[in-house]
């Protein structure tokens, strides 16, 4: 996928975090960027958002690589470009699947880029909510040591069956730290944009990557393995109607995955609207049908709607899992699902925004196994997986 | 309605006995009630699934009900403002007996205030309450291990180890407005009996007929009014915590900087009933002009700047009506001790009017209520 394998090695004595912000600070004060959309520390120390910052000393406060991610920074964009795009060219430190979902994004009319430049970083994935906020001090520590050994124990169980952890060719700048000694980082430039910041700056790029190069590929390697196998497991325990509808089962239908979730955009979703309010005798007769009527009803309608809606896109980002007030395994459900979709079109959620979105390019002789029965397309997908 | 409420000193009502358990009694008169078609459905909640998993259901069929577990201590959702979903666009049609908190209830009573649901045809069944455990300890399976040792204690009128803090500090343990009650904290007979108070006509034509003994009694006044000071001290213990002392605006913003904008608070709330949130309407987006001039103005600006603000204003909305039922605090991601907020701000604006929500639904809502006269030292 990588355009450009090319790049730079910059110091980073004090740790990956400080290295990115000062190579941020320089672009800064060299009019290269007007502003930086980057994670730092809130008020009261104990978690983190998104800042928008221009000052150079609000930027040595910033956490480029926070423990965890309480907003989604596709989402953070939308925020901020969806009434317009401004005059201030930003940058902005992303994880690599917050940057596939803002590409996304920007293909469903979400996010305007223009003026953005999306930075990403190599990434060891983020805690769960719920594990850090018991203890946001001993999770500062946890996230410390398991980042800098690349273990991915302690992270959220999409991120430890992640494999595009690293670039996916469709950000404008690249952060990479695996494969290279701690106390640097690597700065690749993957559009023109990229290139043209480095070039303002004074930054030759001719650096061989290949050290970084080999490491992502095997960490890639190995994490393919462990989604293959996190995916057969999790099949055996949801494929067929039955086992899907327990596996909702505990579901409040307060549908918070939605809303968290980047590629969810909808103003209004479907199943708040109008369309789902039914007369009581609506739902005494639905009740009647079966002896009785699981209240709030249509909870599993509603996931396999949003399934259709956005698993083409979805990069498994894991926000909907963590937003989940009973801990249903919706991001691992929605990566297998994902998977499947996507595989089936051959498409990569954000890789090139210049991609059209598979439901928006119908071609003629797509798909003709899906007039044979549902069963020969289903051993197709089994075959597939394994 | 008030004197509908379990705990009146002076007043005899109409008890019904079954010689069961206060589960297996519910069972049997609610089956009761569907097998003579006095009413069409129950609502209850029910175990689903292998997994255990406990949801509200609209039971028709009467062999149904043998899976209910109407006093399961958990709340998935706040029943009222599924109530609201069933009766928004019409009344029920057919009567239908609904088990329920107190808390639910007057949550369901002031939503009918703000037109939100009808109370027509729903026959109330509620039970004095012992309160319910966190979500998140049914999402780790640990509640079935605690059954035994819940029902001890609500035998013994005691404070239940591990249940919400919102329900420990819950001194609105009796139901205002059932028509049922079911008797069962500080019951010693809890194990064999099932002592349901019939509180409205409605109520003692509803079970007519069904086998048990029917007698004239009077509430254990005594026992109900030695938890309610215990509850009491519980509720002024957590109001009194570090992380609600101060309402301060600092105090505020630092308590809620933690919120990831999910608005799932508003979500599960009963009584927010809003269509369409303010906060997620396209009157709170802001526009590019908007973050660039606070930049300039500040040299930062946070991407999550309107939480507090959403917050407060939420406050704003529901304080008047807020039934403390807690399912804020149980479905937040980030751990923020919403329930403390506003039972302390809930409570001291209901102290203002004079007010406790979903006592009785003939009592207007404080803002709707203009009296002239009303704080004069305000002006």
């Amino acid at each position: 996928m990588v355009v450009t394998q090319k790049g730079v090695i910059l110091a980073a004595e004090e740790g990956t975090g400080k290295g990115i912000l000062s190579f941020l600070k320089q672009a800064l004060s060299q009019n290269c960027l007007d502003a930086v959309l980057v994670p730092a520390r809130v008020a009261a120390g104990d978690s983190f958002a998104y800042f928008l910052v221009q000052d150079e000393a609000f930027l040595e406060e910033a956490s480029p690589l926070p423990p965890i991610m309480t907003v989604q920074g596709a989402r953070v964009i939308s925020s901020l470009t969806k009434r317009g795009k401004g005059k201030k060219k930003i940058a902005v430190i992303m994880r690599p699947c917050e940057a596939r979902a803002a590409i996304e994004l920007a293909k469903l009319g979400q996010v305007d880029l223009e003026h953005m430049t999306l930075i990403t970083v190599d990434c060891p994935g983020v805690m769960p909510l719920s594990d850090y906020f018991k203890d946001p001090t001993k999770g500062d520590e946890v996230f410390k040591d398991a980042s800098q050994a690349w273990n991915s124990k302690p992270m959220r169980p999409v991120c430890r069956i992640c494999d595009k952890f690293s670039a996916s060719g469709g950000e404008d700048l690249h952060v990479g730290t695996l494969g290279t000694n701690t106390g640097n980082i690597l700065i690749i430039p993957h559009s023109a944009k990229g290139v043209s910041i480095l070039n303002r700056l004074g930054i030759a790029f001719e650096e061989d990557m290949s050290a970084w190069e080999t490491a992502v590929e095997n960490l890639t390697e190995k994490r393919k393995k462990e989604r293959k196998q996190a995916k057969k497991t999790l099949r055996a325990d949801i494929e067929g109607i039955d086992k899907l509808t327990e596996a909702f089962s505990a579901c409040i239908n307060c549908h918070n995955c939605m809303r968290v979730c980047p590629i969810c955009y909808c103003q209004q979703c479907n199943f708040d609207s109008d369309k789902m309010k039914f007369t009581f005798g609506d739902y005494i007769a639905r009740a009647e049908a079966r002896g009785s009527l699981i209240i709030p009803t249509d909870t599993l309608l509603f996931h396999i709607g949003r399934m259709l809606h956005m698993s083409v896109s979805c990069v498994s980002c894991g926000m909907c899992e963590d937003a989940c007030p009973t801990a249903i395994p919706v991001a691992q459900i929605f990566t297998l699902v994902g998977d499947r979709n996507q595989e089936a079109f051959d498409y990569v959620p954000g890789r090139n925004v210049d991609e059209l979105l598979p439901l928006t390019t119908f071609e003629q002789e797509e798909f003709l196994e899906v007039e044979q029965s549902y069963a020969g397309v289903s051993a197709r997908q089994e075959r597939q997986d394994d | 309605m008030q004197e509908s409420r379990l705990g009146r000193r002076d007043r005899m009502t109409r008890v019904l006995g079954i010689d069961k358990s206060p589960e297996d009694g519910l069972r049997e008169l609610l089956r009761f009630l569907l097998e003579k078609g006095r009413v069409k459905g129950v609502l209850a909640l029910r175990e689903m699934g292998e997994n255990g998993a406990i949801s509200y259901s609209l039971i028709t069929n009467p062999d149904h009900v043998d899976s209910t577990v109407p006093l399961y201590p958990l709340m998935p959702v706040n029943l009222a403002k599924q109530l609201s979903r069933l009766t928004l666009m019409e009344p029920a049609g057919d009567p239908v007996a609904v088990v329920l908190r107190p808390c639910e209830l007057r949550a369901f009573v002031e939503l009918v205030k703000l037109k939100q649901g009808s109370l027509e045809n729903f026959l109330f069944i509620s039970s004095t309450c012992g309160g319910v455990y966190p979500l998140e300890m049914a999402v780790a399976g640990d509640i079935e291990e605690q059954l035994a040792q819940y029902w001890k204690a609500l035998e013994q009128g005691e404070l239940i180890p591990d249940i919400r803090s919102a329900c420990k500090a819950c001194t609105y343990f009796v139901p205002y407005t059932a028509d049922i009650t079911l008797s069962i904290l500080g019951n010693r007979e809890i194990g064999k009996q099932t002592v349901l108070f019939l509180n409205t006509d409605k109520a003692q034509r509803f079970v007519e007929g069904i086998p048990g003994q029917f007698s004239e009694e009077e509430p254990d006044s005594a026992t109900l009014e030695e938890i309610r000071k215990a509850r009491e001290a519980e509720r002024q213990k957590l109001s009194d915590n570090v992380e609600t002392k101060a309402l301060g605006i600092d105090d505020l913003t630092k308590t809620f900087s933690r919120c990831i904008d999910c608005h799932n608070c508003s979500k599960v709330c009963p009584v927010c009933y809003c269509h369409v949130c303010f906060f997620d309407s396209k009157e709170s987006e802001h526009g590019p002009v908007y973050y660039e001039t606070a930049l300039e103005k500040n040299g930062s600006v946070s991407m999550l700047s309107d939480t507090t603000f959403y917050h407060l204003v939420r406050l704003y909305h529901i304080s008047a009506s807020c039934v403390g039922c807690g399912l804020c605090a149980d479905v937040c991601p980030a751990n923020i001790p919403l329930w403390a907020i506003s039972l302390k701000v809930g409570d001291s604006v209901q102290k203002a009017f004079d007010y406790l929500p979903g006592k009785d639904v003939e009592e207007g809502l404080p803002i709707t209520a203009y009296k002239p006269e009303e704080f004069a030292e305000v002006g």
